[in-house]
């Protein structure tokens, strides 16, 4: 196991208490969770590109950092009024 | 061992550990206005990974990449910061335009 895999795993495991929070906090704390998995995510696919050293793996990070903002931004303007 | 991979793991480490910081203050934090501090937070270990990467792998189509997500982040972190904190105000609070609007009538 190299660092780059090492860290990956590390970010990894720091996703189970964002998720933890967007189940039991409330809606704009799940939202602030959200935002720090999503890019805690987008670290750990750029990572594993690194760590494998595949370089198509790196278009997922890409893909997924564009979609997690626009995503972000969606669910906070739904969440200006109660669902 | 040279001098780029001591910087990437430098970076790396720092990169990580603010990921891990991030995820300490949006869990331990009480009000979920102290923990949108940390979402701004957690797209700064992004842009240092995406660094490290890029000084590992220079300018090549991983590290073009990695860094164009690293800047992608770092700006958009601040506009989903302001979002979340907007979208909060206007669920807590009701919109504040209408009060405006009332008081200037």
């Amino acid at each position: 196991m190299n660092q780059w895999l090492f860290a990956s795993l590390v970010l990894a495991i720091c996703l189970v208490p964002c998720a933890c929070v967007c189940i039991f906090a409330g809606p704009l704390a799940g939202l602030a969770a959200l935002e720090v998995a999503s890019a805690l995510t987008t670290a750990i696919l750029m990572l594993l590109a690194e760590s494998f050293r595949r370089q198509p793996f790196i278009d997922l990070a890409v893909v997924f950092s564009a979609l997690s903002i626009v995503g972000a931004i969606v669910f906070a303007r739904l969440l200006e009024h109660d669902l | 061992m040279t001098w780029r991979s001591v910087v990437a793991v430098i970076l790396l480490c720092a990169g990580a550990g603010l990921g891990v910081v991030a995820t300490i203050g949006v869990t331990v934090m009480r009000d979920w206005q102290d923990r949108v501090h940390y979402a701004g937070l957690s797209s700064f270990g992004v842009f240092l990974i995406s660094l490290s990467i890029l000084v590992r792998e220079s300018f090549s189509v991983i590290g073009n990449k990695a860094l164009a997500v690293g800047v992608l982040l770092l700006l958009a972190g601040p506009v989903m910061v302001h979002v979340t904190l907007r979208s909060g105000r206007i669920r807590t609070l009701g919109d504040w335009r209408r009060n405006v609007d009332e008081e200037s009538r």
